[in-house]
């Protein structure tokens, strides 16, 4: 019984620090340019794309370039149609990002069939390893390394370069960074890059954990992250974090611990506790007050 | 007193602010309706009036945050479309209403952000002693969350963070709004070693009086007009005040 | 206050002007129920396939108009009507699939449900029921949310109700089948005279006055807030209504689809009925139909392109799976440059007057 707790609670927090990552890349887009990328979806399906079909060249190739198409792509996104939307509300945008994101599946169809495609991606790290009777697996602790690795390093860069300070600055007030000098657009590509980043974080850890990639593949894990950032708080970049991390930890535990006739409903349940959550902290767990929210 | 006049030599070339024939309108409601203004290095320059007369807009137009027709003329050189981040590229600052200091970060870290939108890197170092002589609380509090501070210390933040870019021209809108007396003391006190320093400061006040008596020259703004110019000297006469609010 | 911000159909109203300028509304009503009919009677020569087809985007028609229903009267974004069309579509696959059949098909129903049954016509009026009470049940929660939060709660409710379809056997097929067994009762001319109806109606509640102060507050929320209107109740009245008119559509998809399952009712459908009401304009009766009209008519074409269309003595030929990208380029690209649809906010005015439009959404000069 304890092992096995000990067991789900690794796989949460694996669950979560994936979530979490996916989330923090929605945040932080919408921090500066109040858009909720909904494409994102694409953008993690692009790189796990790139993943499986570069895998026999090598993991030092097809990691990098993985890393490259989701920064490309996110770039992309951002030039071609949301630069262009600067007026829009933040309502407008999201449906902006579902069209783009329904239509880049149908393009992913298109290229690469209906089928999922399928590589044996990083297949080492699905091994289960035995520790004093606790049995995970590796996988969920590559996870929760790459997630603590990357954000350790994102912290390092908002915090210690002014380019991070400046991105920060601007994700906490847009408008007013302008004011102070620091310019738009590269802040703008700076946050698209860097979502694409953790995008393809989320995408080598999805493609490890499934190895097998269809048109819809980010669909499920983007909705999630929607509903993560904005339950933490999709106006501060922690918030963002924090709920979807949440959502992932509590969907994996109630997975895992809900009576055999109830775990159908276990999305049901987090529904309903974001729910819960919106109705009594409609600007975020990480907001103080009830506030007005930005949106 | 002079209506109408606006107290400055039109299109002169120099060091300084020009604003020729400025307008703003918002969805096509005006809201600045023609300004013309002047501030010359070494002076400050009021604007005042009730709200929605346009002093905001006015200020926000010149930083190119919001869109205008009409010349902006910085050091002679016409700054026409250029986005903020840039205007701050040619010597222009604004404190924005409310303070709008970056909350989560650090005094330090704000200060830094500020020299951002600087001409010339080298000066960094003096600038910022220069900054923190002049408002010594925000040394004591280096690597407090900006958003612990009081409204004043705030203030005083905002004002160092805006003159960190080093500009010629300093704008401020409503520097007293919600600050205690002695608080605004300190701030227009600061302002005066501004001016004192060959700076051009251009303020948009609540507190007529107050900002009369303080600058040079006051515009007083109604439905986007320059209505009236006062000198230092008007602050004394009530009737010149009961003009400037009640047009 | 209300008369500073009245919308221009009260305007027309009440200015005393010609005959025609009194009747403008009236004629957006019939301009509209002569274009649905107009579209339908044309289709209805083109064969069978596309009678199919049509009927569908007659369903979809009303889904639409319920979605405009609620977000064009109350500027909330909602990703959670699907839900109410699911509830109705279950609601008429129940009460229409005969007791004998439900009793092998669904045998793990409540066994008061097996021997419940109501003629078809009756039963997709359950359905709206069923639909607004979901609806009037949840508003109270929802109905406190603004902006992008409204959007992922209403999603939300999407995800619970989905689930509790897919799964809860007591109240319909086991886990992840399918309801099959409903007759084959709807024939176009009925499903058009549903879509008329739903126009009429949501016409009709344009001029209610809940629907009235929503859109005041919508165009200027902080003057509704100051003269005291109370925009979560109203807000709750309008996503009742919209609820309704969302369940009769669902019960008519069942008769349509005469096969229902959860995963049919979902994010898909969310997002196509979405994308038709974006296309032609959120903030009018006008853009729902328009949107769901052109919508569908691209997509009949591109689906007959697809199996090569003749037109003369061409043969017009895209490849397979073009049709979906086409109508998804339409959305980006009509979002990009014309964000308020293609009616732009307005209704059908009287041709031959000039007629102040409807205000549209302003956009919001955020960066």
């Amino acid at each position: 019984m304890m092992s096995q707790l000990i067991q789900s609670i690794v796989d949460a927090l694996s669950a979560g620090a994936t979530l979490g990552l996916a989330a923090l890349a929605i945040g932080l887009v919408f921090g500066v340019i109040r858009l909720a990328n909904f494409a994102q979806a694409e953008i993690i399906t692009g790189s796990a794309y790139c993943l499986i079909f570069t895998w026999d060249l090598g993991w030092y190739v097809a990691i990098p370039l993985s890393i490259l198409v989701a920064i490309a792509m996110s770039l992309l996104m951002e030039f071609a149609v949301f630069s262009r939307m600067r007026t829009a509300n933040p309502a407008t945008l999201l449906i902006a990002s579902f069209g783009l994101s329904f239509l880049i599946q149908r393009v992913y169809e298109l290229m690469f069939s209906n089928n999922v495609r399928t590589a044996p991606v990083a297949s080492g790290l699905a091994q289960t390893v035995e520790f004093a009777g606790v049995r995970v697996q590796l996988l969920s602790i590559a996870t929760i390394v790459i997630a603590g690795a990357l954000l350790l390093g994102l912290q390092l860069f908002l915090t210690r370069t002014s380019q991070g300070l400046q991105l920060k600055a601007a994700a906490a007030d847009f408008k007013t960074a302008r004011l102070v000098g620091i310019p738009a657009g590269r802040v703008i590509g700076l946050s698209f890059a860097l979502s694409g980043i953790l995008s393809a974080a989320v995408a080598f850890v999805l493609t490890v954990q499934t190895g097998a990639v269809g048109p819809s593949f980010g669909v499920q894990i983007t909705i999630l992250a929607l509903v993560g950032a904005v339950i933490g708080g999709i106006d501060k970049i922690s918030g963002s974090l924090a709920g979807g991390f949440l959502v992932g930890f509590a969907t994996s535990m109630l997975a895992t611990w809900l009576p055999q006739e109830m775990s159908n409903f276990k999305d049901a349940f987090v529904f309903v506790l974001v729910i819960g959550v919106l109705l009594f902290r409609p600007s975020g767990l990480l907001i103080k007050g009830r506030g007005v929210a930005r949106t | 007193m002079s209506i109408g006049d606006n107290g400055s030599a039109r299109g002169s070339i120099g060091s300084g602010l020009v604003v020729e024939n400025l307008h703003v309108a918002y969805g096509g409601v005006p809201a600045v309706r023609g300004i013309s203004l002047e501030v010359k290095a070494g002076e400050a320059v009021g604007l005042i009036g009730p709200n929605g007369a346009g002093k905001s807009s006015t200020l926000l137009a010149i930083m190119g945050a919001i869109g205008r027709t009409g010349r902006v003329l910085v050091d002679g050189r016409d700054i026409a479309g250029l986005p903020p981040e840039k205007v701050v590229r040619t010597g222009v600052a604004l404190v924005p209403e409310g303070r709008h200091v970056f909350a989560e970060l650090t005094v330090a870290d704000n200060l830094r952000l500020g020299a951002v939108g600087r001409r010339d890197r080298s000066g960094y170092a003096e600038a910022l002693e220069q900054i923190l002589t002049m408002f010594p609380i925000l040394r004591d509090f280096g690597h407090r969350q900006a958003g612990l501070l009081s409204g004043g210390q705030q203030q005083q933040l905002a004002i160092g963070r805006a003159l960190m870019s080093d500009p010629d021209i300093l704008m401020l809108d409503e520097p007293s709004l919600g600050l205690s007396p002695t608080a605004v003391d300190t701030v227009f006190e600061a302002l005066d070693l501004i001016r004192g320093a060959g700076k051009a400061v251009l303020v948009v006040e609540q507190r007529a009086e107050f900002t009369i008596a303080f600058c040079d020259r006051t515009f007083v703004l109604h439905d986007g007009e320059i209505t009236l110019t006062l000198k230092p000297e008007d602050a004394e006469k009530v009737d010149v005040l009961t003009k400037a609010y009640f047009g | 206050m209300i008369d500073r911000t009245a919308t221009s159909d009260e305007v027309a109203l009440s200015a005393p002007r010609g005959l025609w300028y009194r009747l403008g509304p009236i004629w957006s009503l019939i301009s509209l129920l002569a274009i649905v009919y107009l579209v339908t009677l044309v289709n209805s020569f083109l064969g069978d396939s596309v009678q199919v087809q049509l009927q569908y985007a007659l369903v979809n028609l009303i889904i639409v108009v319920a979605l405009q229903i609620f977000i064009g009267t109350s500027g909330v974004l909602s990703f959670g009507h699907v839900a109410f069309v699911a509830v109705g579509a279950w609601t008429v696959g129940l009460l229409t699939i005969e007791p004998e059949l439900k009793r092998n098909l669904l045998p793990d129903l409540f066994p008061f449900l097996f021997d419940l049954n109501a003629p078809w016509f009756v039963a997709v009026l359950i359905g709206g029921i069923v639909g607004g009470l979901l609806a009037l049940v949840v508003s109270p929660v929802l109905m406190r949310l603004n902006g992008l939060q409204a959007g992922i709660a209403t999603f939300a409710l999407l995800g619970v109700v989905n689930q509790v379809l897919t799964y809860w056997s007591s109240i319909g097929p086991r886990s992840g089948q399918s309801m099959v067994g409903i007759p084959d009762v709807l024939n176009l001319q009925t499903t058009m005279l549903f879509a008329m109806a739903a126009i009429v109606a949501a016409w009709l509640f344009q001029r209610t006055k809940p629907s009235r102060l929503l859109r005041a507050a919508r165009e200027d929320g902080i003057a509704a807030a100051s003269s005291g209107i109370n925009v979560v109740s109203q807000r709750i009245i309008v996503f009742a209504v919209s609820g309704i008119v969302a369940g009769v559509a669902g019960g008519l998809f069942a008769l349509t689809n005469r096969v229902v399952q959860s995963s049919q009712l979902n994010i898909e459908l969310t997002f196509i009925t979405l994308a038709m009401l974006v296309l032609g304009g959120m903030l009018s009766l006008s853009g729902a139909v328009i949107g769901t009209l052109v919508f569908s008519l691209v997509d009949v074409l591109l689906v007959r392109m697809q199996n090569g269309l003749e037109i003369g003595n061409f043969i017009v030929t895209v490849p397979q799976g073009a049709r979906a990208i086409v109508l998804g380029l339409i959305l980006v690209g009509m979002l990009l440059f014309r964000p308020s649809g293609i009616t732009g906010g307005r209704e059908f005015v009287w041709p031959f007057r000039k007629d102040r439009p409807l205000p549209g959404m302003p956009p919001t000069n955020e960066a």
